[in-house]
């Protein structure tokens, strides 16, 4: 029997799902090995329980916890995809900011109509297997994690931060290009995409496990940045994580 | 030893003779600032004077990601990825490069020899050239001149913008054969090369600063400035770890194993089964990297294993200096040693 497998979107731009669909050389390969019951993006199709529920979005309103909950009691592996999912993203820039406040600049009269919580990530309300991280989240992740899952190996987890992927790859330094980069700090696993085309790294796969925040913030001033603007790139992706 | 003298008009005219031997490696421009050893397909591309390449010459002998074998969970078979040796020629090589080539083969072929990495060394030929040391150089500290020449089969020496090449051995001459472009001279030696950068003492009492700088509080002040990010290791060339791992392709019917380089810098490095860590924190691998380069490897073989190409300090985001980590052990050594002749 194949795994039945089903995502859902919570508050998102919808991106990493979106971003499923266009597997084209390998969803064919992919479908020999799982049944796709439930995806509203591309089908109509309701199950009742899932063998792998994959999240995308964060938990930001009473209905997205009612839900949430529903769909952990029916599945037996629940995977986070993306940003938003795995630790908020940048919806959680709103919680740098009082509730009632973003409630009123969003709806401004109505406020009262729209209940709504702080942008939580999936693992803040339920348990989560494990995750997909990046904003949006990669093919390839996915692909070795929904493998992993498939062949029942471990999946694999990115603890090494951009630069060592950077480096692997012989990229000039941003640094020494005069430009800030988080990608010291940054959890790997992109294949420094970013960095590789000239782009800084803005932090989107989270921060790594016990970071030198403060060491970073030094760096980032000592390269020409204030300190208001290296804490701002440094929450972007990371209002939940980081504590500045 | 015979040396001759060149124009450095003439190099290009030499670089592609020499790339009759075998594959030609050579430093190139990469970026704005940077440079990089890749293949030559243009004499006039390669540089004659850079400071230093972004990742060392390590990467033509141990590549930062290697497929090590293919495999079939189909078949249950797999197939190893046999390294052809092939001849290359390394032209414009820095004296610590080479160096650090020498040293890698201590880490690599004592014992049992890596095979990949013996193969490749074999029939690997070195043509060296002079630099003029930059703020981050400090080679001398650690006992390697600008004209250190063991190892190499040629060396150009710069002198008043031209160049002597020696000839050091039978493969260089061989490389020769046929070049017309040179007459024989004496050797100069060349003054006003001077290293900016320094390491206090001379590298021979720097085992006893070593032996007791464990507890150092120099260790704890780094640590606050590092960030982790692991660029120092991953543009050393004289480290070598490297991690190993398998990946099953998209039909879950074959696989491929490689392996690419890590680092004792990042935080999981040294995790093992059940979550344990031997060097969770940041302090604990700020000191473990310099005692790879200046204790355990060198009290075994009485050399440093950090040959002063200065690139850990010159990628790292953070500004930390090696040379100035082992100053402060230094000066922290003599105080400890003034307090303790105080006592007497």
């Amino acid at each position: 029997m194949k795994p039945k497998i089903a995502f859902f979107d919570f508050t998102s731009c919808e991106g990493c799902q979106l971003n499923k669909l266009n597997f084209e050389n390998d969803l064919l390969d992919i479908l020999k090995h799982v049944d796709i019951v439930e995806f509203r993006e591309a089908m109509d199709d309701k199950a009742d329980h899932y063998d792998i529920a994959f999240i995308e979005g964060s938990i930001t309103s009473p209905s997205c916890v009612e839900r949430i909950h529903d769909i952990r009691r029916r599945s037996d592996v629940l995977v986070a995809l993306g940003a938003c999912a795995v630790n908020g993203g940048i919806n959680a820039m709103k919680n740098l900011h009082p509730i009632d406040e973003v409630r009123e600049t969003v709806y401004g009269d109505d406020k009262y109509l729209f209940a709504t919580l702080p942008a939580m990530a999936v693992s803040a309300v339920v348990k989560v297997d494990h995750e997909v991280r990046g904003c949006p989240m990669t093919q390839q992740d996915f692909l070795k994690l929904l493998l992993a899952l498939v062949l029942g190996k471990q999946p694999p987890k990115y603890d090494s931060p951009v630069c060592l992927e950077c480096k692997l790859k012989e990229n000039e330094c941003l640094y020494n290009r005069g430009m800030v980069c988080l990608g010291p700090i940054t959890r790997g696993g992109c294949d420094a995409v970013c960095p590789s085309f000239g782009q800084f790294c803005t932090g989107c796969r989270g921060i790594l496990d016990n970071p030198n925040i403060d060491g970073m913030l030094e760096v980032l001033t000592t390269h020409g940045i204030s300190l208001d603007e290296a804490k701002k790139r440094m929450l972007l992706f990371n209002s939940n994580e980081v504590q500045l | 030893m015979e040396c001759f003298s060149l124009l450095r008009s003439d190099v290009p005219a030499l670089i592609n003779h020499l790339g009759k031997y075998g594959e030609l490696i050579a430093p190139h421009k990469k970026g704005d600032v940077s440079y990089s050893f890749e293949v030559v397909h243009d004499s006039n591309e390669v540089v004659l004077d850079y400071n230093r390449t972004l990742l060392p010459l390590k990467k033509m002998f141990l590549p930062p990601v290697e497929k090590l074998m293919d495999f079939s969970l189909k078949e249950l078979s797999y197939d190893k990825v046999e390294v052809a040796i092939t001849p290359r020629v390394f032209f414009g090589v820095h004296s610590y490069e080479m160096q650090s080539i020498l040293r890698l083969d201590h880490s690599m072929l004592s014992g049992s020899a890596e095979s990949n990495y013996f193969r490749r060394r074999q029939s690997s030929r070195f043509v060296g050239i002079s630099f003029t040391p930059d703020e981050f150089h400090f080679s001398e500290s650690v006992g390697i001149l600008i004209e250190e020449m063991e190892g190499f089969d040629l060396f150009l020496n710069e002198v008043d913008g031209d160049f002597q090449l020696y000839v050091l051995s039978d493969h260089g001459q061989e490389m020769l054969d046929g070049f017309e472009k040179m007459a024989i001279t004496e050797p100069e030696v060349v003054e006003g090369r001077v290293f900016k950068k320094k390491i206090r003492y001379h590298f021979n009492r720097l085992p006893r600063v070593f032996q007791y700088a464990y507890h150092s509080p120099v260790w704890a002040e780094v640590a606050s400035r590092c960030v982790g990010c692991g660029a120092c290791t991953l543009t050393c060339p004289t480290c070598f770890c490297f991690d190993v791992q398998d990946e099953v392709t998209v039909t879950a019917e074959d696989g491929l194993r490689q392996r690419s380089w890590d680092s004792c810098m990042l935080s999981t490095f040294a995790e093992v089964a059940g979550g344990e860590n031997f060097r969770e924190k940041t302090i604990n691998r700020t000191r473990h990297r310099l005692f790879r380069k200046f204790k355990y490897i060198t009290d075994e073989e009485g050399l440093p294993w950090c040959v002063g190409c200065g690139r850990c300090t010159a990628f790292c985001p953070a500004g930390i200096s090696l040379p100035d980590i082992v100053n402060e052990l230094i000066q922290e050594d003599e105080k400890a040693q003034y307090h303790r002749s105080a006592r007497v």
